[in-house]
């Protein structure tokens, strides 16, 4: 058995030349491209971890907000149901008062009808009486309709306050004597004499006749009246009733 | 095969160089392992074609295989026992071409091989252990085991060839006889028991050249236990 040196040789560098060019063209670029991809898949990883990071941030502030927002929309919930109340309060206390407004108004108006209805049936109760003494004083002279109240008059004119009677002094020109019938002249001339007496001094008198006092006489300045009538007394009793009247209400 | 397997056939002259038929044919062999793979790895890309991920798994399981076996990170000696594998596959298989004579059924090719192998480990070992910490691993477990070391080194050197050259060479040789003997289809059921042959013999050649650079870089120069075929 021999070797062939030459073979062998030639084989070990065949050999050697193989595993360079295997280490050049196969092994190195095949361990690189999977190492490449190694690197890329894990870039990918960590890539995807930060995304799922970055989504896991995001997730938990959504969540932050979602509270926030809910906790935003309970205060204002609270605050719309506080102002509700409020509102409520304020329309029950409106209509409250409106209620005690209208309450008033509609007791105003009722007292006013009262009142005028008090005062229609005082009217009327006057006219009732005007008419009886009217029918009563047609069956007594005529003579007493109008010289029986002639001492009243005077009467009257004494107790004034001496400036009233001083501005019906002042007015003894233009003094008008109320009458309810036409006086003759001897009643005039009495009905003058007796005032001037009272007066102190000559007094020029207008006689007016109105039937409405039925009985009586009054003496009419510029600025005073002295009444003896049934119609001042009627007046008299009537606003002595209606007082009355309200002190009982 | 009429000629003696113990005899280099010389095919042709290149001035005082005589090319063998192994040599040749282990040109032929170089061409197309390394222009094939210049063609596949031209265009790898980071989403892998079916020809990238069958080149993928095979550079994993190699690295794998050299992780489990020599117990060290594979980025060193992944090109030389790869191409180890590789080489000795193809040259076990490129019987099936017409013509074609294995390299490795030549006792030059083997013989190659095996001295690369030797020559690898030492100077692995070198490497991973400094000149003299390699040296102290003749001397273990005692001096005296100098002279066995040196000749443990050189036998299974010796063994890795002519265990691939026995295999080899007797398979062709079967399969010379069959031919010569039973014409076309006889020969099929050796042929695929030569494929199988040649698949073992390369997967053990690289497994043993494992054991032995791991033995010499991890500082143990003792037979390796997977050396036993």
């Amino acid at each position: 058995m021999t070797l062939d040196w030459w073979t062998l040789g030639l084989q070990t560098i065949n050999v050697v030349v193989l595993v360079w060019l295997l280490s050049r063209f196969l092994f190195k670029p095949v361990v690189r491209i999977a190492a490449a991809r190694q690197q890329e898949a894990g870039r990918l990883l960590d890539e995807a971890a930060a995304a799922r990071a970055a989504a896991e941030l995001e997730r938990q502030r959504a969540a932050e907000a979602h509270a926030e927002l809910a906790a935003q929309r309970e205060a204002a919930l609270a605050a719309v149901e506080q102002e509700a109340a409020h509102s409520r309060e304020q329309l029950l206390a409106e209509a409250r008062r409106e209620a005690d407004r209208q309450r008033e108004q509609a007791e105003a108006e009722l007292a006013a009808q009262r009142r005028s209805a008090q005062a229609l049936a005082e009217d009327q109760a006057t006219a009732l009486a005007l008419d009886i003494a009217a029918h009563l004083l047609a069956r007594v002279p005529d003579s007493l309709r109008v010289e029986a109240f002639l001492g009243g008059l005077v009467e009257g004119l004494d107790q004034l306050a001496p400036a009233a009677r001083q501005t019906l002094l002042d007015d003894r020109e233009a003094l008008t004597l109320r009458a309810p019938r036409a006086l003759a002249e001897d009643e005039l001339q009495r009905c003058r004499e007796a005032l001037a007496r009272s007066l102190g001094g000559e007094l020029r008198l207008t006689v007016a006749v109105e039937p409405g006092l039925i009985a009586g006489l009054e003496l009419e300045g510029s600025s005073a009246v002295v009444r003896n009538s049934f119609r001042a007394d009627l007046a008299r009793l009537q606003r002595e009733l209606s007082r009355h009247d309200h002190a009982d209400a | 095969m009429t000629s003696s397997p113990l005899t280099s056939a010389i095919l042709f002259q290149l001035g005082p160089v005589p090319i063998s038929k192994a040599v040749a044919a282990t040109w032929l062999l170089l061409l197309v392992l390394g222009g094939g793979s210049w063609l596949l790895t031209r265009r790898l890309s980071l989403r892998p074609s079916r020809g990238q991920s069958l080149l993928e798994l095979l550079v994993a399981t190699l690295d794998e295989q050299i992780r489990a076996t020599m117990q060290v990170a594979p980025e060193p000696y992944r090109a030389l026992l790869g191409t180890l594998f590789l080489f000795i596959l193809a040259a076990n298989w490129s019987e099936l071409v017409p013509g074609l004579e294995p390299p490795t059924a030549n006792l030059e090719t083997d013989a190659a091989l095996a001295l690369i192998v030797l020559v690898a480990s030492i100077g692995y070992g070198i490497a991973g252990q400094g000149l003299r910490g390699y040296l102290r691993t003749f001397a273990e477990p005692s001096w005296v085991m100098i002279p066995l070391n040196i000749v443990e080194q050189l036998t299974r050197t010796f063994s890795l060839l002519v265990r691939l050259f026995g295999n080899i060479m007797s398979g062709v040789f079967v399969l010379g006889i069959a031919l010569s003997l039973a014409g076309l289809l006889v020969p099929i059921p050796f042929m695929a028991l030569d494929l199988l042959t040649g698949a073992i013999q390369a997967y053990i050649f690289s497994v043993l050249a494992m054991v032995f650079i791991g033995a010499a870089v991890q500082g143990h120069v003792g037979p390796p236990s997977a050396s036993k075929e």
